[in-house]
């Protein structure tokens, strides 16, 4: 017969073992929270281009992102690139960052100017349904009014939403006749992305075109540059928040246990089989409160759609990954405390208290 | 009965000073005291970081205005200088000239720009002037203010994180652009500012004749407002605004952005500085239940045992307050040394808001040990 000594001595006071979870999950949720948001955010500001449809996003010279990035291209290119071998389809977009209102209510969104069957007519506009202007509700923007004919979902981020209004109502409302900001092209059947963008880029000068993944791959980029030290700042106080918290309960749980190992040392216990018994309620506190974490990330990930359309947080495998190694961290450096104490441990000593 | 008050009790024949029982409890263990420190240190300065990190954020957005003429006029509709389009045409300038207390009207066309630099992406504010008016930089740290096609001054802090130099070359929307100099104080988290001659700026957007703002010094002795509606009642199309209006909205629009993932950790950092507290606390109670039952038996009421939890905790939130203030204060020297970028304003407002805080979170976190305590039988101390 075996006895849990390890979950027994974890299991002896249910609120500090419960509490010491909850700490190391909160400073774990910490890191997969702050990663999530930044994950989601670029879903939403590559989802137009994401759903744009096009396989090629050509560019003025040097440009291959969107999100606050500003580019303009002759009118004329838009000619050019349709001649291109290989083109099924080539329409010029126009795009804007700018402040839409309704009401009082103001906004930042992406501004684009359609031609096709994007293009929502004159003086009408298509946006974000997380603005809150129903359809044949106006708005304005850029000093003019446009009456709101459709609705668009998922396009919303903390930063601002996508809305579409005609390229003609764009092209004027910012004095720029002849000019596009990029050219989204389809690629006739049978011809890959990659080479369609090398055809382009050698057919028309001074531009830049990106097969739509490495364009989406460089709009991630872009979130990623901004926010790579605020996230590396995160898992470090992340981490040091853990090892505090698991710390201070693998050490609490220690130090009330101590007799009970000096009673097991007497019985024979090995040193070795001790220090492991003590590392495996750490790793089992660490284990929990990481498994907790992930299901309060996945939580909010649910729930904050549902109360905010901007909000929206998405948990990547590679970021649950890099959370495991800091709580396997955490769990290494939490253990160094009571580890140090319970080898100590004389076997004597039981018999002199 | 003996009085009790705290942390203190006064045995017969004792003196006044009594016996310090909350601070020896927590003392005892002078580890585990300094590890719940930490931990609630930790969970201040990341408090106090992040609320300073969205301060200076909205410091540095507004960093280009704070320097500039104190009415600016854009397109109708323009409500802020960094977010919004805003186009106009460059002709507007002299009847903006006309407006009667208006000393002066300088054109900008100002965007972002999204600089690639070392194979990643960084943004900057390029501000196009017209050299010899307003509107260009205002302190050089090395070089000269472009004058010329195609040149150049970059903020200093971004030039040196990227080992950019005045002479360098930077391609920038399929253009060479030559760095003629490097500005200070012009540094930002997202917005470092940079300047090159308007007709550069307008041949890179390919809106020749166009200006995004113009800067508009008002004739002494009128006020900023009233030439604000002056302008707007003789100008159809442009949005005249006051350099405040903007600023606020600019700050607003960036901050506004960063608050709630900034709010979702505030909080997360408090939850956890409550459950550290109250965990120290909580044990410390626990493992000393035979004392207290002791105590009790020897008549300290419930409410002096509870005041007794209430000031260990209390003493290990200001504790904690105490030392992650500090903690915060070092990081912030540590920041602006290691990455300039960064503007983190603690302020003394949001150190008193922390302290304020952290009695709440000590009164929290003593709930769950008074509540051990208000049970806890007297007699059981005579059964053990």
């Amino acid at each position: 017969m075996t006895v849990p000594l390890a979950r027994r001595q974890l299991l002896v006071r249910p609120a500090r073992a419960f509490a010491g979870l909850a700490g190391i999950a909160v400073a774990l949720l910490l890191v997969l929270a702050l990663k999530a948001i930044f994950a989601g955010m670029e879903q939403r500001l590559t989802a137009y281009i994401s759903r744009s449809g096009a396989d090629v996003i050509v560019a003025q010279q040097g440009v291959d992102t969107m999100h606050m990035t500003e580019s303009a291209l002759p009118a004329g290119a838009v000619a050019e690139i349709r001649r291109v071998s290989g083109v099924a389809e080539a329409r010029g977009i126009l795009y804007v960052s700018t402040l839409i209102e309704r009401d009082g209510k103001r906004a930042i969104a992406y501004l684009v100017g359609e031609q096709g069957p994007r293009d929502p007519g004159r003086r009408a506009i298509v946006i974000d349904r997380s603005f809150g202007a129903p359809v044949g509700s106006i708005v304005s923007a850029l000093g003019r009014r446009f009456r709101v004919v459709g609705e668009l979902e998922g396009t919303a981020s903390i930063a601002n939403f996508v809305a579409y209004v005609s390229f003609a109502d764009l092209a004027r409302a910012l004095r720029s006749p002849g000019i596009v900001s990029y050219v989204l092209v389809r690629a006739a059947p049978g011809v890959a992305a990659e080479t369609l963008a090398v055809r382009v880029e050698r057919a028309v000068p001074q531009v830049t075109a990106s097969t739509r993944e490495e364009f989406l791959r460089s709009e991630r980029r872009v979130v990623g540059n901004m926010a790579t030290d605020v996230v590396n700042g995160m898992i470090l106080v992340g981490f040091v928040i853990g090892v505090a918290v698991a710390g201070l309960v693998a050490y609490s749980a220690t130090l009330s246990q101590l007799r009970d190992f000096a009673v097991l040392r007497a019985l024979g216990l090995r040193a070795r089989r001790a220090l492991v018994l003590m590392l495996a309620q750490v790793a089992a506190t660490v284990g929990a409160g990481l498994a907790l974490a992930l299901l309060l990330v996945w939580l909010l990930a649910l729930l904050l759609p549902q109360l905010s359309a901007s909000l929206a947080l998405v948990v990547r495998p590679s970021d649950v990954a890099q959370t495991v190694a800091v709580a396997a961290a955490v769990a290494a450096v939490a253990a160094a405390f009571p580890v140090i104490r319970v080898a100590r441990i004389d076997p004597a000593s039981v018999f002199r208290r | 009965m003996f009085p009790a008050s705290g942390g203190h009790i006064l045995p017969p024949g004792m003196s006044r000073r009594g016996v310090p029982i909350a601070w020896r409890q927590l003392s005892a263990e002078p580890a585990k005291l300094a590890v719940s420190v930490v931990a609630v240190a930790a969970a201040v300065t990341l408090v106090l970081l992040l609320s300073g990190l969205r301060r200076g954020i909205g410091e540095q957005a507004t960093l280009y205005l704070d320097h500039q003429a104190p009415v600016l006029v854009g397109q109708e509709g323009a409500r802020n200088f960094l977010s919004q389009r805003s186009v106009l045409p460059e002709a507007l300038e002299a009847r903006i000239a006309r407006v009667t207390g208006v000393a002066d009207a300088a054109p900008i066309s100002q965007q972002y720009a999204m600089l690639r630099l070392h194979g990643g992406r960084v943004l900057a504010v390029l501000i196009g002037y017209d050299p010899g008016r307003g509107g260009g930089p205002w302190k050089l740290a090395a070089g000269r203010a472009p004058s010329g096609p195609n040149e150049l001054a970059l903020d200093r802090v971004l030039a040196s994180s990227h080992g950019l130099r005045a002479g360098a070359t930077l391609e920038y929307r399929g253009v060479a652009l030559r760095i003629v100099g490097l500005t200070s104080g012009t540094n930002g988290f997202m917005t470092p500012l940079s300047f090159a001659t308007r007709s550069t700026v307008n041949a890179l957007s390919r809106l020749p004749g166009t200006a995004t703002f113009f800067l508009v010094n008002p004739e002494h002795g009128v006020a900023p407002e009233v030439l604000v509606r002056r302008i707007e009642r003789a100008v159809p199309g442009v949005s005249a605004r006051t350099r405040e209006a903007l600023a606020a909205e600019d700050r607003s629009v960036f901050v506004g952005a960063f608050s709630g993932p900034l709010l979702a950790m505030v909080a997360i950092a408090f939850a956890v500085a409550i459950l550290v507290i109250g965990l120290t606390v909580y044990n410390s109670t626990a493992e000393r239940s035979r004392e207290y039952a002791t105590l009790k038996a020897l008549g300290l009421r419930k409410g002096a045992l509870i005041r007794l939890a209430g000031a260990q905790a209390v003493a290990l939130a200001l504790s904690g307050t105490l030392a992650g203030t500090l903690l915060a204060f070092a990081a912030v020297r540590g920041i602006s040394a290691v990455a300039p970028r960064y503007l983190v304003a603690v302020t003394s407002e949001s150190v008193a808001l922390i302290g304020v805080g952290a009695l709440a979170m000590a009164l929290v976190a003593a709930f769950l040990p008074s509540r051990y305590l208000s049970r806890l039988d007297p007699a059981s101390v005579f059964r053990r």
